[in-house]
């Protein structure tokens, strides 16, 4: 949220990357993994930045020719800095290629199946936001600001028998477990931790005929990291097809976790909304970040 | 030595709870009608978000194609959790 809101608001580098560029956004967890032509390409590039362990993290900016060759690594955060490196690491693209150099594009071949998950057959995706709605001292700095204010980004994976189950008129426990273990999360400020099966203390959503009602408590079991809160939704069905399904938790969150520090003090409101995903969003096709490596797992 | 607390602190304070016990207040009140439909456009992200404005892929072999087709650089956004989704 943060690079989303700072560095990729400048538009002097917005239109370098809109016309100058091919960009591209992954979760290099993904790529620094995976055992197919993907993960070879990103491993390639990574391998010439500091970055080149690739049991840790990678995550940056990269700046590459087609052939692989990087020309700019770095993972600074401000606008103007960004800018500027990118500027200079296009015109070395330019010294090097001069007139255009002809590079072949790489051959798909066999997908890592663990690293490319697909929404299951007969089911959908669902958007989930979750925003912390008070409790912050006032803000110190414009990055303070952004980061109070944010609005977090998650997708939530519905199989295709939940959604048989939820035109029938049914709500799926496994749904609401899912839901509860991995999207009920503050990931206003980073990379959340998902609850934990014994941390799910209670869970009890009735659906009376569209109208999804109840109320969930998560809690760790030292009592830091808490979440209780009352939920509302509404599911519609027309033609055997889910059409509608709008949820909306809110309640106090307590605690965060090892990449959300500086949450506010003790407990703060905080609410989770979740809504279908029509397509019409390049983001709409990432898989939930809980299913990372793990999809039965995370479906199940 | 004791020092008494000034009557503006201890008024500050008060009023800062005070603030703090609405708010809980207000968070735990019934989650109705009114209230969802707020929250749900309250925690809609802004469709013009300048980010949004640049063609982002996710497939890095399809933007290396594409990269190689047009003679441009690659822009690799990689971060742990997806730039574009978690977080």
């Amino acid at each position: 949220m943060l690079d989303r809101a700072s560095t990729f608001a400048n538009p002097g580098l917005l239109e370098l990357l809109r016309t100058r560029f091919v960009p591209v956004a992954i979760d290099q967890a993904y790529q620094r993994r995976q055992k197919d032509s993907e993960g070879d390409f990103y491993r390639r590039i990574a391998a010439q930045s500091p970055r080149h362990d690739f049991d840790s993290t990678t995550q940056g900016f990269y700046v590459a020719t087609a052939a692989g060759e990087l020309l700019l690594y770095n993972n600074n955060r401000d606008p103007a800095k960004v800018e500027r490196l990118v500027r200079d690491a296009l015109a070395r693209f330019a010294q090097r290629a001069p007139g255009g150099q002809e590079t072949a594009p790489l051959e798909v071949g066999e997908v890592d199946r663990r690293w490319h998950p697909k929404v299951p057959e007969g089911g959908f995706a669902l958007r989930v936001h979750g925003k912390v709605l008070g409790g912050y001292p006032a803000p110190e700095d414009d990055w303070q600001r952004i980061l109070q204010t944010a609005i977090s980004r998650d997708n939530l994976w519905v199989t295709g028998a939940e959604h048989r189950a939820l035109v029938r008129g049914e709500l799926p426990q496994s749904l609401l477990r899912r839901i509860a273990h991995f999207h009920l999360v503050d990931g206003t400020r980073g990379e959340p931790p998902m609850w934990k099966p014994e941390e799910v203390q209670r869970i009890e959503i009735v659906r009376q005929g569209d109208r999804l009602q109840g109320e969930v408590v998560l809690q760790t079991e030292d009592g830091a990291r808490r979440f209780a809160a009352q939920v509302l939704g509404f599911v519609e069905v027309i033609e055997g097809k889910v059409t509608r399904f709008d949820l909306v938790a809110r309640g106090l969150f307590r605690g965060e976790g090892t990449y959300t520090k500086n949450g506010p003090p003790g407990d703060f409101p905080f609410a989770v909304s979740l809504t279908l995903a029509d397509g019409s969003d390049v983001a709409d096709a990432i898989p939930p970040q809980g299913s990372r490596g793990w999809i039965e797992g995370y479906l199940r | 030595m004791f020092r008494p607390v000034p009557v503006v602190l201890l008024l500050a304070s008060a009023l800062a709870s005070a603030h703090a016990q609405n708010e809980a207040q207000a968070q735990t009140a019934p989650l109705d009608l009114a209230a969802f439909t707020r929250l749900q456009q309250e925690l809609t992200p802004d469709p013009a978000a300048p980010w949004r404005s640049v063609p982002w892929q996710l497939d890095l072999l399809a933007a290396q194609r594409a990269a190689a087709a047009s003679h441009k650089p690659l822009f690799v956004w990689a971060m742990d959790g997806h730039p574009l989704g978690c977080t």
